[in-house]
């Protein structure tokens, strides 16, 4: 009679309490699963390599216009090794300056016009002096100056990044 | 007295619940596998170690979802058991027809899976889907090339079977869920009992898969002749039959008798003799899976040599567990560095491609290896002439079937387009 009266009275906040159990559970389920998705999706920066690139013999860069050249580069992405090449513009002018061809606006690539003497964006018509820096246009700044040295008679540079060289 | 009765009794019908739970997980860590997943027969491997060794929480996913698929069919043939106990044939015929079809699309969801990772035992799962589809009656010969995509496993093959297992199987498994669960009162599925049964399974299986990885076998290039392939916990009843039944009853048995039974028990509430029928088959069913399955285990436990194999190749799966992970290259149609020399001779890769790989880098088929061509120049006795001296007559150069001669098909002049191209040839 007792016990009858007291399970009575604290049926109501038992049943509540053993309602959140299952809830409980499912929720620290998820929660496992969610804590788990949230490191397994985290982006992993690629690894800058750091390694010099061959532009050119020294002794090819000579003028007063910049010269166009390529860089091979090799990116360590997640689990893949990507190869890709990269547009430079070589100053001769200014003691082999080497300027990245990515626009610091958006990140498209600047074309030299030899007509206008500048170098102009394709994408939003930011324009640049034959030195890089900026005319006109969305550009915030001039073209990027990539670090550079000489090794054996070649110019080498080291790729910096898109998303650092975007970066304001 | 009647209360622990049917307590039991409501705890039996979280079958149901948990079947939901490892679903739902299923879905969960299968949609973060394929975020790094790649379907080609180049990286799929590549990408799975990468899942394996690098990502965090990755082996700890990629378990979930292996484990969880056999932990879901066990779960899925238990529940089906327990409606037809209940009689849910007639009482509730919706529950029955999504329980049968629930445990066929958890089987094909397994069966196609298991190519996925491209390892070894993926790819002998593979051969042995393509075998199977070939020994059906009639259109056995049809199945295999739809299955295949071609007239040989490819990378073709990876990508369908992958398209099977992401999205045409989970569409349908979610067709039938959404079914269940608007034709029935959600009280009835998403009660507190269904909830602690599916989340204790869940912590089970949680805690199982930081203890086991799924595993893992070496690639396809890797795999040496004595490897002995395993399939998943779920098909070892079916593994184990193909070794007792004689060549073409092995497809029959694997492919149509389920396709037969699962059809008969969608149809059962509409039958007649429905206990007689439904019983003899599910209990055939359990005899059968139960007592293969375990003479599959105790014939790899009692058989020295292929347990001694088995645990030579966990001791291999352990080593390249440690190793470090080598990111793989990846060829991007702008990169100059492979537009080397022009591509091949159309007649190399309409006869030789095949076996000696799109650029004379060799595969691997089966057993089989077929030897590169590259850097063949710097070996003795393989100018120009000789390369086409051997087109035109293999053994007389020492070299053994399956490389034929190709008098037949080439003319003098192709072949010696098709030497030039492979002196070429640098790694």
């Amino acid at each position: 009679m007792m016990n009858e009266t007291t399970s009575i009275d604290h049926e109501p906040s038992r049943r509540s309490f053993l309602k959140l159990i299952p809830l409980g559970l499912l929720a620290g389920a998820f929660a496992s699963i969610g804590g788990a998705a949230f490191r397994f999706l985290r982006p992993k920066l690629s690894a800058a390599t750091g390694s010099w690139l061959d532009v050119a013999s020294v002794s090819e860069l000579t003028g007063p216009q910049p010269l166009a050249r390529k860089i091979v580069a090799e990116h360590i992405t997640g689990w893949a090794i990507t190869t890709e090449e990269h547009n430079v513009f070589v100053l001769p002018a200014k003691n082999n300056q080497v300027l990245s061809a990515i626009c610091p606006h958006e990140g498209c690539e600047v074309a030299w016009d030899q007509n206008t003497s500048r170098f102009s964006c394709p994408c939003h018509e930011s324009y640049f002096a034959a030195d890089g820096a900026r005319i006109s246009g969305p550009a915030p700044r001039g073209l990027d100056p990539l670090p550079m040295r000489v090794q054996d008679g070649k110019l080498q540079v080291q790729y910096v990044a898109k998303e650092q060289a975007t970066r304001a | 007295m009647t209360l622990p009765v049917e307590k039991t009794h409501a705890w039996v019908e979280t079958t149901g619940g948990i079947v939901g739970v490892l679903l739902l997980v299923q879905f969960v860590t299968g949609v973060l596998l394929a975020f790094y997943y790649v379907p080609s027969v180049d990286h799929a491997y590549t990408t799975v170690s990468y899942l394996e060794k690098v990502v965090s929480s990755g082996a700890w996913v990629r378990s979930l979802h292996h484990y969880g698929s056999q932990w879901l069919s066990f779960f899925v043939f238990l529940h089906v058991i327990r409606l037809f106990l209940s009689r849910a044939y007639v009482a509730n015929k919706i529950q029955w027809i999504v329980g049968i079809l629930l445990l066929g699309f958890v089987m094909a969801a397994g069966g196609t899976g298991y190519s996925l990772p491209w390892d070894a035992r993926a790819f002998f799962s593979t051969r042995i889907a393509e075998g199977l589809m070939a020994g059906l009656p009639l259109a056995g010969r049809m199945a295999r090339l739809w299955l295949l995509g071609g007239s040989d496993i490819s990378t073709i093959t990876l990508s369908r079977f992958f398209a099977l297992h992401v999205l045409v199987i989970p569409a349908f498994l979610i067709a039938v869920v959404v079914w269940r669960v608007f034709r029935s009162n959600i009280g009835d599925i998403f009660g507190p009992r269904h909830a602690i049964a599916g989340g204790v399974v869940f912590l089970l299986l949680a805690l199982w898969c930081l203890k086991y990885r799924a595993p893992l076998g070496p690639s396809v290039v890797d795999v040496t002749a004595d490897y002995l392939p395993r399939p998943g916990a779920q098909f070892l009843w079916l593994y184990q039959s193909l070794k007792y039944l004689p060549g073409g009853l092995g497809s029959l048995a694997g492919v149509a008798l389920p396709g037969v039974v699962l059809s008969i028990l969608v149809l059962l509430p509409w039958l007649k003799q429905q206990r007689l029928i439904g019983g003899s088959i599910l209990g055939v069913g359990l005899v059968l899976v139960v007592m293969m399955t375990s003479a599959s285990y105790i014939s790899d436990r009692l058989d020295p040599k292929t347990s001694r194999q088995l645990s030579v190749q966990a001791a291999h799966e352990d080593v390249w567990r440690r190793e470090p992970f080598k990111p793989a290259p990846v060829t991007l149609a702008a990169s100059t560095t492979t537009a080397s020399g022009g591509g091949p001779p159309v007649m190399y890769t309409k006869f030789c491609a095949n076996c000696h790989g799109p650029n004379g880098e060799g595969t691997r088929q089966g057993r089989l290896n077929f030897p590169p061509l590259l850097d063949v120049s710097t070996k003795p006795h393989r100018t120009v002439n000789d390369i086409v001296e051997i087109l035109k007559d293999p053994p007389a150069y020492g070299i053994s079937p399956p490389m034929r001669s190709f008098s037949d098909k080439l003319t003098d002049e192709q072949m010696k387009e098709i030497g030039e191209w492979i002196v070429k040839l640098k790694r």
